[in-house]
């Protein structure tokens, strides 16, 4: 249970204060309402780059990370295809010192040609190293690419090809800072022990005096719908990798829709820890791979429900298929037990209880749910979890595993090049 | 746009930190059971830690097989059962296994915590490694670690390993996945009864414990059989190579990792060289960082860090740099090595550096999960958690000159061990690089 008070600056910034009187560290947490999917087909990979970008300094901080390390700080951001968040954690005695440095950023960034053109390499390392030079690195961006055909997430928050990346230009990215980074367009969450009435205070301090833009939001372009699926959809690639492997993603509905909840339950049935389904059956029992998983995507609009495995020596994709096939056949057919639901729910409960132990995580929890536009969410999703019936289950697993609304994705080993 | 500018915050270092001291009991078997209680939260964490290790192995594979099977059924309940109760009552259970310890770790909810520990006394006391579970267990397992070492970073650390210890060293070994067709549940079981008894044992718990939930865990700790086997191997000195290289076709990056073989924390030395290894690599505005990302934009990101073992310890340095920036990356390395040896640290650069280190200890003590982890450490080297105390205090006090002049000690780029994985092209241009002896 996170409890917590809100305030909304004349500016548009929201503000979510948390007070946690046990620990001596405070979290600052800014989210920004922008990513992957508010980009230029033609410039995929661009919110993160920016995110990059955001430490690349101001005029008046050259440099980002100094100040905070001098207040025994730390700090780091990630862009995801729906949102960018930036966090520090650092003594709570020093809060102001985040406050300051984030509401720097949030006027003045300063980048230079050589500071965008240094950036840009660093950006494609990552690429090179997370994606095109790791065993199955690139199965998440052909995996989106094989699922969506017009909504943005078909491309990964890295970018389509490294090209992208290094098309972007300076015009680009002063236009994207004015467009997006603004305070109605941003969420501002602190959790610490420090009253609420204070936190607003120092928002206000730090903030307030910052003039809101974002006129510009209102003609945002909207985010193309992506049509129903009627058809499967398949693809087979031949890597470099060590065992062949079976991907099939399917689609669901949205993050706030119970839809969600009832898909991420599922992946719990089929996945959550090794006493779920698919670990029991095709590892254990059948001994046709020798991992597997499930899992949803947790995107704002309409996501994916995925399930993965790598298949152990001499057993065919087809029949790893078939495999995952005959589980999804069982949700639809024979409802689930009371104790198997019993049991994922109160996996559920323990894992969201353990993931309220630090300040950083529940500051930013606070800015998520505030983000999706449901702030009962916070704190209500252990019993949405706990409505959840078997009937339930089986009627969206019904609905939810059909072949015309398939995405499958084969990794063949190519052993002459191993 | 903006209409006035307050002025930049003062900062405020920590004077000193509250570390949580554990409330410590010898149990009659001699199992000592260390207690952190933080009451306010409704959840515990126990963490049971053996000398286990992979260093202590003579079966290869042994160690990791024995720790990962423990859940794996046992004399009441299958694999299954066990399975299947931990995930009922939510609780988390892990096995982490490093080359000296084994850490058995299980966190429940309070309401749950009886049913866990009944779970965790079979886990403990009576596993049965059927042979069935220890059959697919070698199989997956053996696919797993085809596949890591197809990634380029776990190459270049197991080859690091290799040329840093010794190919036969116990901390250097590196088995081929092949081994796991001969392991069996004999190697198993005689692993279990040597190293996960009462003499290689001690017990760390946190979260809400208060009298009745550290009786029930002590009640399970005290029936850790005695016996066993404490003695520890005399370890082989380190028999370090100065340069090896893995062929990796087309790789787009190389790996590149260096190091050398210096001491365990209760050494002297290790602090200053802690500090010297920050300066160097250890956060993200590093003297590495700033060299090869920030301004030559050869990598996403480099590393420096004094790993301590219970017998030893080494630098290490790690970095992922774009494959035509191999040779250059690893000039820059040693360029930036040589600064750290000859310059003192500039008095601004080692205040920031003092203060990343505190932040770092203040952010593990935030939560009860991250305090076990560092009383665990402490206890593995010997000491309690008053050490931070010490820790502090010599980073507080540390002086440009004594971090210069360890690195001049024990930086000399000739005693180095590197290794470079990439494709094969590259090999000619980096060996001619490397400091001559």
């Amino acid at each position: 249970m996170i409890e917590y008070q809100q305030h909304t600056l004349s500016n548009g910034l929201t503000v979510l204060a948390h007070r946690d009187p046990t620990t001596r560290m405070a979290a600052v947490n800014l989210l920004y309402r922008v990513g992957s999917r508010n980009e230029n087909p033609s410039r995929t990979g661009f919110a993160h780059l920016f995110e990059h970008l955001m430490f690349r300094g101001t005029r008046r901080v050259p440099d980002f990370d100094i100040p905070v390390q001098q207040a025994c700080g730390e700090n780091n951001a990630f862009t995801t295809n729906d949102y960018t968040d930036y966090y520090i954690t650092l003594p709570k005695d020093n809060v102001e010192t985040a406050l300051w440095l984030e509401s720097d950023r949030m006027t003045g960034l300063h980048i230079t040609p050589t500071a965008l053109e240094t950036e840009k390499k660093v950006v494609i390392e990552e690429f090179n190293q997370r994606y095109l030079n790791q065993p199955y690195g690139d199965q998440w961006m052909l995996l989106r690419a094989l699922a969506y055909r017009v909504h943005p997430y078909r491309w990964a928050t890295i970018g389509l090809t490294p090209e992208h990346i290094a098309l972007a230009t300076h015009e680009e990215v002063m236009a994207f800072y004015h467009r997006y980074y603004t305070p109605s367009n941003a969420i501002l969450s602190v959790a610490g022990d420090i009253a609420p009435e204070r936190v607003f205070e120092l928002a206000e301090k730090w903030f307030g005096g910052i003039e809101n833009t974002t006129s510009e939001l209102t003609t945002a372009n909207a985010i193309p719908f992506e049509p129903r699926q009627t058809a499967p959809r398949r693809e087979e690639v031949r890597r470099r990798v060590p065992a062949d492997s079976v991907t099939i993603a399917f689609r669901m509905g949205g993050r706030t829709s119970r839809d969600f909840y009832l898909c991420d339950l599922i992946s719990d049935l089929l996945a959550g820890g090794t006493s779920a389904r698919l670990y029991r059956h095709l590892v254990q029992e059948q001994k046709l791979f020798s991992s597997v998983n499930a899992y949803i995507t947790g995107d704002i609009d309409p996501g994916l429900f995925i399930a993965t495995g790598q298949l152990l020596p001499g057993i065919t994709p087809a029949q790893g298929e078939e495999a995952l096939w005959q589980e999804f056949e069982a949700l639809k057919r024979t409802p689930v037990t009371a104790y198997e639901l019993e049991k994922v729910k109160n996996k559920f409960e323990a894992e969201t209880l353990f993931g309220e132990l630090n300040v950083m995580n529940k500051a930013m929890n606070l800015g998520f749910y505030e983000m999706l536009g449901d702030q009962s969410l916070l704190n209500g999703e252990v019993a949405i979890f706990r409505s959840i019936t078997a009937e339930e289950v089986a009627e969206a697993s019904r609905r939810i595993f059909l072949p015309d609304h398939s995405s499958t994705l084969i990794y063949l080993a190519d052993h002459d090049q191993a | 746009m903006i209409k006035h500018s307050p002025r930049r915050p003062s900062i405020v270092i920590p004077q000193r930190i509250d570390v949580p001291r554990s409330v410590s009991h010898t149990l009659p078997n001699g199992v000592q059971l260390h207690v952190i209680d933080c009451t306010e939260r409704e959840v515990v964490r126990i963490s049971f830690v053996f000398r286990a290790g992979s260093s202590l192995q003579e079966v290869p594979f042994s160690a990791s097989a024995t720790a990962n099977l423990l859940s794996e059924g046992a004399e009441h309940f299958t694999s299954q059962q066990i399975a299947e109760q931990l995930d009922f009552y939510g609780s988390y259970y892990d096995v982490s296994l490093d080359r000296d310890y084994a850490v058995v770790t299980f966190c429940a909810l309070s309401k749950f915590l009886p049913q866990t520990l009944e779970l965790a006394r079979e886990i403990l006391l009576h596993p049965s490694f059927p042979q069935e579970e220890v059959t697919t267990y070698c199989t997956k397992r053996k696919q797993r670690l085809a596949v890591e070492r197809s990634k380029i970073s776990v190459q270049a650390r197991e080859l690091f390993s290799q040329h840093l210890f010794g190919a036969t060293h116990p901390y250097g070994v590196v088995h081929p996945e092949e081994r796991y067709d001969t392991l069996t549940r004999s190697d198993i079981i005689a692993f279990y009864q040597r190293h996960y008894t009462a003499p290689n044992c001690f017990v760390v718990c946190s979260g809400h414990v208060g009298p009745v939930e550290e009786g029930l865990i002590a009640a399970l700790a005290a029936d850790i059989p005695q016996g066993g086997d404490n003695s520890l191997p005399q370890l082989p000195p380190p028999t370090a190579e100065r340069f090896a290289f893995g062929p990796y076709p087309d790789a787009v990056q190389s790996a590149i990792r260096m190091g050398r073989v210096l001491f365990p924390r209760p050494h002297p030395d290790f602090i200053a060289m802690q500090v010297a290894a920050t300066v160097l690599g250890g956060y993200f505005g590093s003297r590495l960082v700033q060299n090869l990302r920030e301004q030559h934009g050869y990598t996403y990101g480099a590393f420096a860090t004094m790993v301590n073992l219970q017998e030893t310890g080494y630098l290490a340095i790690a970095t992922e740099v774009a494959a035509g920036a191999t040779a250059d990356a690893l000039r820059q390395i040693f360029t930036e090595i040589e600064r750290l040896r000859r310059d003192p640290v500039p008095e601004s650069e080692l205040r920031m550096v003092r203060n990343i280190l505190l932040g770092e200890v203040m952010r593990i003590l935030d939560g009860p999960f991250g305090i076990a982890d560092v009383t665990i450490e402490n206890i593995q080297n010997g000491t309690d958690n008053g050490y931070l105390d010490r820790f502090l205090h010599e980073v507080r006090d540390i002086t440009p000159e004594r971090i210069r002049e360890v690195a001049d000690r024990y930086l000399a780029p000739e005693d180095f061990t590197t290794v470079v994985a990439g494709d094969a092209a590259l090999h000619p241009d980096i060996e001619p690089i490397l400091p001559k002896k």
